[in-house]
């Protein structure tokens, strides 16, 4: 339990670097990005492998970026909504829409190497989370048939047919960012949409903000309904990407483009309503490890201890439905 | 300005360091004084240039940064001296010169200037040459530029003093000191598919006297040696270092630990020190299975990498360097502290680089981290260490026992005490 909590932070925190990267002046730092996704990679498979139900409901939330939410996508495998295999792993996890790269050329953040850059090559880094992102179809097709089955439409987006509807039978949630948890209404619906919240606190907050700084403010397009926007191939530039952080690149550059939209947002939802970044005085000492919530980086989750130790009575009564 | 790198020349007469905001500033050791027999000669500000700028990409959209990634002398050819410095993508040749004469009495234009009237011109004179104010001049003599895709993160003269070679994350290049046009790809590990990068080049060297060898760090802890007579593209080591991962000590951050921020060959070109983020170690080339010696250098740090990981800390890229005789490795980390390690006695000790806690002149007094249980007295917890003051760049002085220290943006000079 404590390791999933702990792959989860780092996750977001890995995501919250790769996402940055692109704002920093010089370019993306190739070195910097491999290393990171490949931290991201080991996180995300302790934190898949880590036998521990309860969080599979928050978890596979934490996991979002893996499936975003494509109503029309086939239940079994990796969504094929993902569009193709391994190199698109990012790829798919953020399709991006045909608009973006024109709107993004108008954004104001100089170092972004999104416009010119047309779509980068990812590494091997991308890869890794790819596998990561991957394997959490495991657990949740596993669970699938199970009503006590963690993931199983429990995992809070609407996955279409299969994943939404879960053991509390609820239709697929036409929500984005259904949250999962916290964000549902009912203690017995596993996917119900958020609560009164329609974007998810701090680290959310702060993502959407980063979304509008980005350029992606304005028109409809936001945050087109996921899987409605049209799967666009990023083109492959094939060379001379500086910095080519292949993942965070592009990532980024998909990530901004609306539909599942911002990624670290997603974490953010994931434990909506249950985290709050606590201003700096909350520090907690984990296991030799300053945990408590340090400055603010988008989509780092600053959780509290226990307030996620809070989620497993939930996380099993909904299940138990 | 923070100080991105530091260099003593091949006689340790001059010491060039370079910053973020792409300025060299080179120091000269003053010449020993007899009037004070007791302090060696110090190092005083000798030239100061601007050798970068930031540039923008605007193809790429991508802004360069103009700050020195590193320095690398030449050896001494004339009077004159040469360095090549490089930041991202420009790696330049600049000749330092002095200038402590002027010509004075030409025949076509007046002490100020102003060309003569040839018509006036009733007799010739020779001109003479009269002592000026000492005056040093640096001028680019080279810019070999558009090479590199990626960040430059080495450069390295060759022992034969007419080539280098330089590194960025995925390639290496060879150049001619003489052309700028031309360069020669002899490493390139850029996979066909970006995809599958699974690690990049992070530091690269010349061997010191054999000028056929040179060797590459990588990101995933590995080191490998390059034969340029077999083949014109070194994909192909001829020697591969790699230690062992102790499984034991996996974690989410091994892969970033373990990766290597600096290369160096001993002065003998017999061994070399590989730095990664919590230790050195010494490799004999001779042996690949395993290196010959390691040094601990702030292992405290291990129960911390999550913290550092969000910090950003655990990127930091620590260099190394030996002393003249090879004897002893020195290296930074943090709270502005440094470790000197003395492989013969295999004693290491912890100096720190500070005003504040040390007098000019006085000796530095040993520092200790206490890592946990009753803190000692002088003892620095772990938890009091300060981040932000890191040691990354430190040189030492290729005959005497004088180390240059760099400190964010203060650079301290170190020398053996003399009795």
């Amino acid at each position: 339990m404590e390791f999933k909590l702990e792959a989860h932070r780092i996750v977001s925190i890995s995501l919250g670097k790769i996402y940055n990267s692109r704002v920093q002046r010089g370019g993306i730092k190739l070195h910097k990005n491999l290393l990171v996704s490949l931290v991201l990679r080991s996180a995300r498979q302790v934190y898949l492998s880590d036998p521990c139900p309860g969080l599979y409901l928050a978890g596979p939330a934490g996991s979002p970026a893996v499936s975003p939410p494509q109503p029309g996508e086939p239940a079994a495998g990796p969504p094929a909504g993902w569009g193709e295999p391994p190199p698109p792993a990012a790829r798919a996890a953020w399709p991006d829409a045909e608009p973006r790269p024109e709107r993004l050329a108008g954004s104001a953040e100089p170092a972004a190497p999104m416009t010119g850059a047309g779509d980068t090559p990812r590494g091997g880094e991308t890869e890794a989370a790819e596998a990561a992102w991957r394997c959490v179809e495991g657990p949740r097709e596993a669970a699938e048939g199970g009503a006590g089955g963690p993931a199983g439409g429990s995992d809070g987006f609407p996955e279409g047919p299969r994943g939404a509807r879960g053991p509390c039978g609820c239709p697929p949630g036409t929500e984005e960012r259904p949250g999962p948890l916290g964000a549902c209404p009912r203690l017995d619906c596993c996917c119900a949409p958020r609560p009164a919240e329609d974007e998810p606190p701090a680290p959310p907050a702060v993502g959407s903000r980063k979304r509008g700084a980005a350029g992606v403010g304005g028109g409809p397009g936001d945050c087109p309904a996921p899987g409605s926007s049209p799967r666009k191939k990023p083109r492959r530039n094939s060379e001379e990407q500086p910095g080519g952080a292949a993942t965070a690149e592009e990532e980024e550059e998909e990530m901004e483009t609306g539909n599942v939209a911002n990624l670290i947002s997603i974490f953010g939802s994931s434990f909506s309503g249950l985290l709050r970044k606590s201003p700096g005085g909350g520090r907690e000492e984990a296991e030799g490890e300053e945990s408590g919530p340090e400055a603010a980086e988008p989509g780092q989750i600053c959780c509290d201890k226990p307030v996620l130790r809070d989620i497993n009575p939930w996380s099993t009564a909904i299940v138990a439905f | 300005d923070i100080i991105s790198t530091v260099e003593f020349n091949y006689s340790g007469d001059l010491l060039a360091t370079g910053d973020k905001g792409g300025r060299v500033v080179i120091f000269q050791r003053e010449q020993e004084n007899k009037s004070r027999p007791h302090s060696r000669g110090e190092y005083n500000v000798y030239s100061t240039f601007q050798s970068h700028e930031p540039e923008f990409d605007y193809l790429k959209s991508l802004e360069i940064e103009e700050k020195i990634n590193k320095i690398r002398w030449l050896p001494q050819q004339n009077a004159a001296h040469f360095l090549l410095s490089t930041n991202d993508k420009t790696i330049k040749l600049w000749k330092i010169s002095e200038r402590d004469k002027r010509a004075e009495g030409y025949n076509l234009k007046d002490e100020d200037g102003r060309l003569r009237d040839p018509f006036r011109i009733t007799a010739l004179r020779v001109p003479i040459l009269k002592p000026m104010d000492l005056m040093v001049e640096a001028s680019p003599r080279r810019i070999f530029a558009n090479a590199h895709t990626y960040h430059i993160n080495s450069i390295s003269v060759n022992s034969d003093h007419e080539t280098y070679l330089s590194a960025d994350d995925l390639r290496i290049n060879l150049w001619h000191l003489e052309i700028t046009d031309r360069s020669f790809n002899i490493v390139d590990i850029k996979p066909v598919n970006m995809e599958e990068l699974t690690e990049v080049i992070t530091a690269a060297e010349f061997h010191p006297l054999q000028c056929n060898v040179f060797v590459y760090s990588s990101s995933k802890g590995t080191i490998r040696l390059c034969d340029m007579r077999s083949s014109a593209l070194c994909d192909r080591h001829s020697k591969f270092f790699e230690e062992p991962e102790d499984p034991s000590s996996r974690s989410f951050f091994s892969e970033i630990i373990s990766s290597i921020s600096d290369v160096k060959f001993s002065h003998s070109g017999r061994y070399m020190m590989t730095r990664d983020y919590l230790s050195v170690k010494v490799w004999d080339l001779n042996m690949e299975s395993r290196p010959v010696e390691t040094h601990q250098v702030h292992e405290y740090l291990r129960s911390k990498l999550c913290s550092l990981y969000e910090n950003d800390c655990i990127f930091d890229k620590f260099e190394g360097c030996w002393n003249g005789s090879d004897s002893a490795i020195m290296t930074g980390s943090y709270n502005n502290f440094f470790r000197m390690f003395d492989r013969s006695t295999r004693r290491d000790v912890t100096l720190e680089a500070s005003r504040e806690n040390s007098k000019p002149r006085a000796s530095l007094k040993p520092r200790k981290v206490c890592t946990g249980g009753k803190r000692k007295k002088d003892e620095i917890s772990v938890d009091s260490l300060d981040f932000n003051k890191k040691i990354l760049h430190t040189a030492w002085h290729p005959a005497e026992n004088i180390i240059a220290v760099a400190a964010t943006n203060n650079l301290y000079i170190f020398q053996d005490k003399v009795n």
